[in-house]
C-alpha cells in the first residue's frame, strides 16, 4: 500500500516536472542552446500568476494562460534581440548569455517584488481525493491533469499541424528548411516563446502548493536539467518519460532511504544512465 | 543535496557566476540602504557603526526583513532622542548587508564590516548557520556578536565575545516537548514524530526534542530529517501517518512549514501540530494558509504578547505584530548600545566586559522573559525561557508556562 502510495505521488508529481521540462527541451532541439535560464522564467510565470490571483481573483489554473501568454512575449523577444545574436557564436558565449540572462531576471525580480514569499490560497488547496486507501492532493491531481491537457496539445501542435513540421524542419535541418520557405528566424523566435511559455506555464500550475520567491528557479533549474537529460537532450517524449521518473525516483527513495538522501538515489540514477545510455533513455528517432 | 547551484550544478560556468551575482546582491543592498535610509549614511563625526547581517535574499529573507525592521526601531528610537547620552550624543549607524543563506557568505562580510566599515559589534544573522560562520570571525578579531540564533554551537564553544539572547535550541527543544505533554493535560503522550530542516537550527532543536522524549519515556516513532530547499513533503506525510504518532513536532523555517501544514490538512492529519519556533510564528505562516493556521501550536524564544508596551510600537510603524526575530534583535541592539554607554567607549573590549558583567532591566529589555537580560561566562541569557504560543484569530498568544500564559490553549478539530 505504501508503495502504492508513493508511486501514485511520484507519477503526480513527474507530470508537472515534464511539463516545465518539455519547455528546455524544445528550446534545446529547435534553437540549439542550453537555456540555463529557464527556470527563472518559471519564477516569473509563477509571479504573473501570483499578481493574476491577487489583483484580478483569478484561480491560478486559469492564471496559468496569461502566464503563458506573458512569458511567450517575453521569450518572442528574448530571442530576436539577445539568443539569436549569439547561435553562431561558440558555445562559451551562448553559455554566458543565458547565464547572463539568469542573474538578471533573478536580480530583476528582487528589485520589482522583494524577497518575500508570496503564496495563493485556493479552494481546493487544502483538500484531497481518497479511493481504495490511497490519498491524492487535490493541488497536485489539478496540476497532473492540466499538463496532460498541456502536453497533449504541444504534442498535437509538433506533429499534427503545418506550423509544427515547419518548427521540425528548422530543428532537423534550418538550411533545407529556409530552402523550402520556412523563415527560420521565426521559427527559432516562436520555438523560444513556446518553449519558456510553458515552463511558466508549469510554474503557474504549482502555484496552489509551493510559495514564489525570487530564487524559487534555483530549486527547479537542476531538477529540470535532470529530467531532460535523462530523456535526452531535445526529445519531447523523453522529457515526458524523464519528468515522470524523475517524480517515482524521488518519492520511492523516500520509501526506504531518509527523505534527506532523495536527490542522492535521484543522482545516483542519473550518473549511472549517463554511463550506460549516454544519449538518454529514449533514443532520438 | 542543497539546492545551492554552486555545489551540484553539471556546468562549471554557474560557479563563475555566482561571486556575480552575489556582487549585484551587495551593491543591491547598499542602493536600497542609500535611498530609503538617508541617515544610515549621513556621514558624521562620530556615529557608532554596527554591523547588521542578514539573509535579506534567498530562502531566509523574510526572516531577515523582520529582523532588520526590529533593529530599525530601536535604532530611530535612540538616535532620534538624541543618540548615545555618555558618548557626547552621537549616532548610530547601521551598516546593513545581505549574509544571503550561505555561510561563507556571511563570514566574508563579518570580515568586511570588521575591516572596513569599523564596526564595534556585530549583530545577526538569525538563521544559526550562519550565525555560526559570522562567530569565527569576530571571535577572531574580538569583536562582539550579539544573535538571536538558536544553535547550542554558538555559546557551546568557550568562545569570549559572542552573546546568546535567546535560550539554546536543545532547551527549546526539551520545551517544546515537555511544554505539549504539560499541554495534553490527562492525555497519555506515548508516541511522537519528529520532522527538521538538516542545517544548525533544526539540527539543534531535534537533539532538544529527542532528549526530551528519552527523558520522558516517550517513544520517537519518526524523526526524519529533510533539505532546506524541500519541494515536496508528501513522503515526509506519509511516514508521519503510518507511524501513529499523537503529536507532531516540525522544526521548519517558512516554505517548508507551509507545505508541511498543507499536506497535513490536505490528509485530514487529525494531529496536534507542535512548530518548533521560526517558520510557524511569523504574520505570513498565517497569510499564507488562513484559517488553517488556527489552532497550530508552536515553542517561541520571546512573544511580543508579554509586554506590548514596547512592542505596540512595531505594531504602530509595521502593521503587524513584533515576531520573535524583530524583537530580539532589538533587545540585542539595545543591551549593546547601553552597554556602550556603561562603558563610554566603542572599543570591542570595553563593551564586552560590560555586556558580560552586567544585567540589564531596563529598555527593551523588559520585553524579553522575566524581563531582564544576563550573560552567563559562556554568552548565553540566563533569563531566557522558552513560551509556548499558539495561533488565534490570526494573532499569536502566549499559552504556556502558566506565569506567561497570556490566553487560554483552544482546541482545533479537523473534520
Amino acid at each position: 500500500m505504501a508503495f502504492l502510495q508513493a508511486l501514485l505521488d511520484g507519477l503526480m508529481l513527474g507530470g508537472v516536472y515534464a511539463v516545465i521540462s518539455i519547455g528546455l527541451t524544445l528550446v534545446f532541439g529547435v534553437v540549439c542552446i542550453v537555456n540555463f535560464a529557464q527556470a527563472e522564467f518559471l519564477m516569473i510565470g509563477m509571479y504573473v500568476a501570483y499578481f493574476v490571483w491577487r489583483y484580478l481573483g483569478i484561480d491560478p489554473i486559469f492564471g496559468s494562460l496569461i502566464s503563458f501568454a506573458v512569458v511567450f512575449v517575453m521569450g518572442y523577444f528574448v530571442q530576436q534581440f539577445l539568443i539569436q545574436k549569439v547561435l553562431r557564436a561558440p558555445e562559451v558565449a551562448q553559455i554566458f548569455l543565458t547565464v547572463g540572462i539568469l542573474i538578471c531576471l533573478e536580480n530583476l525580480a528582487l528589485i520589482c517584488f522583494g524577497s518575500e514569499y508570496r503564496s495563493v490560497q485556493t479552494p481546493y488547496q487544502n483538500e484531497a481525493v481518497e479511493f481504495f486507501g490511497l490519498i491524492i492532493s487535490m493541488p497536485y491531481l489539478i496540476a497532473f491533469a492540466v499538463s496532460g491537457v498541456a502536453g497533449g496539445l504541444i504534442w498535437y501542435l509538433l506533429t499534427q499541424t503545418w506550423w509544427g513540421r515547419a518548427v521540425r524542419a528548422t530543428a532537423q535541418n534550418p538550411m533545407a528548411a529556409k530552402l523550402m520557405g520556412i523563415n527560420t528566424d521565426q521559427m527559432y523566435r516562436i520555438a523560444f516563446g513556446l518553449g519558456v511559455g510553458l515552463t511558466a506555464f508549469g510554474g503557474a500550475i504549482i502555484l496552489p502548493y509551493l510559495t514564489v520567491s525570487p530564487t524559487v528557479g534555483s530549486q527547479f533549474g537542476v531538477l529540470m536539467f535532470t529530467v531532460v537529460v535523462l530523456g535526452g537532450l531535445g526529445n519531447i517524449m523523453g522529457a515526458v518519460a524523464g519528468g515522470i521518473g524523475v517524480g517515482i525516483i524521488q518519492s520511492l527513495s523516500g520509501l526506504f532511504l531518509p527523505i534527506q538522501l532523495q536527490n542522492l538515489a535521484l543522482f545516483v540514477i542519473f550518473i549511472s544512465t549517463l554511463a550506460l545510455r549516454p544519449e538518454g533513455l529514449i533514443k532520438k528517432s | 543535496m542543497k539546492k545551492n547551484r554552486q555545489s551540484d550544478h553539471p556546468s562549471i560556468s554557474i560557479t563563475a557566476s555566482q561571486s556575480t551575482r552575489r556582487q549585484v546582491l551587495k551593491s543591491l543592498s547598499a542602493i536600497t540602504l542609500a535611498s530609503t535610509y538617508p541617515f544610515v549614511v549621513r556621514a558624521q563625526t562620530k556615529a557608532v557603526n554596527i554591523g547588521v547581517i542578514l539573509p535579506l535574499s534567498g530562502p531566509n529573507a523574510q526572516f531577515g526583513i523582520n529582523s532588520r525592521q526590529g533593529i530599525e526601531l530601536v535604532a530611530d528610537e535612540i538616535n532620534n532622542s538624541g543618540g548615545i547620552k555618555n558618548l557626547g550624543g552621537a549616532k548610530i549607524n547601521l551598516v546593513i548587508a545581505d549574509s544571503t543563506s550561505t555561510p561563507t557568505m556571511a563570514a566574508t562580510v563579518a570580515q568586511r564590516m570588521i575591516a572596513e566599515n569599523d564596526c564595534c559589534a556585530i549583530l545577526g544573522a538569525f538563521a544559526s548557520s550562519l550565525t555560526l560562520a559570522i562567530s569565527e570571525v569576530t571571535e577572531r578579531r574580538g569583536v562582539p556578536l550579539l544573535t538571536m540564533s538558536y544553535s547550542d554551537q554558538l555559546t557551546g564553544r568557550g568562545f569570549k565575545t559572542v552573546f546568546q539572547v535567546t535560550s539554546k535550541g536543545s532547551a527549546i527543544g526539551k520545551a517544546q516537548l515537555d511544554y505539549a505533554v504539560q499541554l495534553s493535560g490527562n492525555t497519555k503522550v506515548n508516541k511522537v514524530a519528529i520532522m527538521y530542516e538538516d542545517t544548525a537550527f533544526g539540527t539543534s532543536t531535534a537533539s532538544g526534542l529527542r532528549a526530551a522524549a528519552k527523558a520522558a519515556n516517550i517513544e520517537v516513532v519518526m524523526d526524519e530529517a529533510y533539505p532546506l530547499g524541500i519541494i515536496d513533503v508528501t513522503p515526509l506525510i506519509n511516514k508521519l501517518r503510518a507511524s501513529k504518532a499523537q503529536i507532531v513536532f516540525p522544526v521548519s523555517y517558512l516554505n517548508d512549514s507551509l507545505l508541511i501544514v498543507r499536506a497535513l490538512r490536505q490528509q485530514k492529519i487529525n494531529l496536534p501540530i507542535v512548530g518548533g519556533s521560526a517558520g510557524y510564528v511569523i504574520p505570513d505562516f498565517t497569510q499564507a494558509l488562513g484559517d488553517y493556521a488556527n489552532g497550530v501550536l508552536s515553542i517561541c524564544s520571546a512573544n511580543y504578547d508579554l509586554d506590548t508596551t514596547l512592542t505596540n510600537k512595531y505594531r504602530a510603524r509595521y502593521n503587524a505584530f513584533m515576531v520573535h526575530e524583530a524583537l530580539e534583535h532589538a533587545v540585542a541592539l539595545d543591551v549593546l548600545v547601553q552597554s556602550i554607554g556603561i562603558a563610554k567607549s566603542t572599543a570591542a573590549d570595553a563593551i564586552t566586559q560590560i555586556l558580560r558583567n552586567t544585567t540589564f532591566t531596563e529598555g527593551w529589555a523588559k520585553t524579553m522573559t522575566n524581563g531582564k537580560v544576563k550573560f552567563d561566562e559562556t554568552g548565553l541569557n540566563i533569563y531566557a525561557e522558552p513560551v509556548m504560543v499558539q495561533w488565534q484569530k490570526n494573532e499569536l498568544v502566549t499559552v504556556w508556562p502558566k506565569n506567561f500564559a497570556k490566553g487560554k490553549l483552544i482546541t482545533r478539530k479537523v473534520m
